[in-house]
């Protein structure tokens, strides 16, 4: 058995056009997350039980449905349901969204409710509102703790992205398998494509860990 | 310090609350006025700490009526129906007539001292931020907070933290002061200082309602000082009558059990008035 890395040297242009997807695709999903996360996560922690509960539904709906099992849904079935098209970028994008968003709104509540209950107290004792406690007193403090997990799931973020080769976006992986496909050589491909992501997502993890120590301290 | 005759600033009438199916408040009349100082005592579980936060609605009690500085802020009659049906609004407006200082200091930890004098000023009342800050710094100055006024709580003693959280309260130009055990969660050698500012307020003719367990200082500043137990006033006069001639059993007894600690805490209440 030999390795022949040349493989990987001619058809790196490809490589790395899938490597740009999938940072693509990582990057507007993270964003789109987010903003779903913010809503979601606020909702819950909201006085009103009607939005509370839709907040819930959301979360519990799409933390316990396997993210290949939504992806797959977007694509083949929400077409029909909706009966529009969609392509094949869009479902991608709304399922991967849709997912993150869900467990970013839970780092969100868990970190609004691990806020000292003192802190609204004294707020509200001032006079404050409720948006503006919110604002000037509440999230300000949340959102430090928030940053060590939020980089954590950042970073699952960016693998699960490679689940869009299943619906055909063209993404590291899906790149990586039609290049096995004619070359024959899934050995030194999948080795290569496995070591391109620890070299990106290493350093990440690092800075996510240094957050978190710097997180623990209280400021 | 008494100011005969003068307005009434704080009206409780007939409060009741109950948490889950166990009544803390049963039926709580409270008149402060204007300059007056009032201490709460009362055994832990007598419902003195839930009046004190009934009274701005960190706690809504069930039934009764609340008016602060001529305005009422809670009116729920028996069976809960609200007359007032006031906004959230219309409640944090009049609720910031009284300040309040709680016994964890609860300081906002990522703004400096001056930041979270001037948070209610600026953000709560529109005030711009240039004034804020020279109201804020001489609030700070009063505190003997000068050094201070840019560091952060963590960066402060408890003693430091809780007069901070004083002129918080104070920046609000509040009608009354509400304070919730302000030293219980003092290292004893810190005590003194925040019972020196609070002196030094009360002297100033600040309307206060103070829960504190340190009956010696109750003694020292209080113009009325009432005696709660079990959610019912059992006492309500002078301090001297109340603490020295104890007439009511429960009454008796507490200030009994207490009498030791007010002895040890005299050394401090005598160094504060220095």
């Amino acid at each position: 058995m030999t390795f022949d890395f040349s493989v990987i040297t001619q058809n790196a242009p490809l490589l790395w056009q899938g490597f740009l997807i999938s940072v693509y695709y990582t990057v507007i999903t993270i964003v789109a997350g987010m903003i779903i996360g913010l809503c979601v996560g606020l909702a819950q922690l909201t006085p009103y039980r009607v939005l509370r509960w839709l907040g819930r539904i959301y979360v519990e709906f799409f933390r316990n449905i396997p993210l290949l099992v939504i992806l797959l849904w977007t694509y083949y079935a929400l077409p029909i349901f909706m009966g529009l098209n969609i392509t094949k970028g869009w479902a991608g994008f709304v399922a991967l969204s849709c997912y993150v968003g869900a467990f970013y709104a839970e780092i969100l509540r868990a970190g609004v409710q691990s806020i000292d209950p003192g802190q609204t107290d004294a707020a509200t004792a001032i006079g404050m509102s409720y948006s503006q406690r919110m604002r000037r007193i509440i999230l300000p403090q949340a959102f430090r703790r928030m940053v060590p997990p939020l980089a954590g799931q950042s970073i699952i973020q960016m693998k699960n992205t490679t689940l869009l080769s299943i619906i055909t976006v063209p993404d590291l992986l899906y790149q990586a398998s039609y290049i096995s496909s004619f070359t024959y050589r899934p050995m030194e491909i999948y080795t290569a494509i496995g070591i391109i992501y620890v070299v990106v997502l290493t350093p990440l993890t690092l800075l996510a860990r240094r957050l978190e120590k710097r997180g623990g301290l209280s400021l | 310090m008494k100011r005969e005759g003068s307005e009434t600033v704080l009206e409780l009438d007939g409060i009741y609350k109950r948490f889950g199916d166990r009544p803390v408040l049963r039926g709580i009349d409270l008149t402060v006025k204007a300059g007056e100082v009032v201490v709460l005592i009362g055994a832990s579980g007598s419902g003195k700490t839930s009046l004190l936060r009934c009274i701005n609605l960190l706690n809504i009690p069930d039934q009764g009526r609340i008016t602060i500085a001529g305005e009422p802020i809670f009116d729920v009659e028996e069976g809960g129906r609200d007359r007032l049906k006031l906004t959230p609004r219309q409640v944090n407006r009049i609720r910031a007539k009284t300040g309040m200082v709680f016994q964890q200091f609860n300081l906002f930890p990522h703004m400096t001292a001056l930041g979270n004098v001037i948070e209610g000023p600026v953000i709560v009342q529109g005030i711009d931020r240039a004034t804020a800050e020279k109201r804020g710094s001489e609030l700070l100055d009063q505190m003997g907070l000068a050094d201070h006024r840019h560091k952060h709580p963590a960066q402060l003693s408890g003693g430091q933290q809780q007069r901070v959280a004083i002129a918080r309260a104070l920046a609000m130009n509040p009608a009354v002061m509400l304070f919730d055990e302000p030293t219980s969660a003092l290292d004893p050698e810190l005590v003194g200082e925040v019972l020196k500012a609070m002196l030094a307020l009360a002297r100033s003719g600040m309307t206060m309602v103070v829960v504190t367990h340190e009956l010696g200082f109750a003694f020292e500043i209080a113009d009325r000082v009432v005696f709660l137990d079990e959610g019912v006033v059992v006492a309500d006069g002078a301090p001297k009558d109340v603490l020295l001639k104890p007439e009511h059993p429960r009454l008796k007894a507490f200030v009994g059990r207490f009498h030791e600690t007010a002895d040890m805490l005299r050394p401090f209440l005598e160094a504060a008035q220095r």
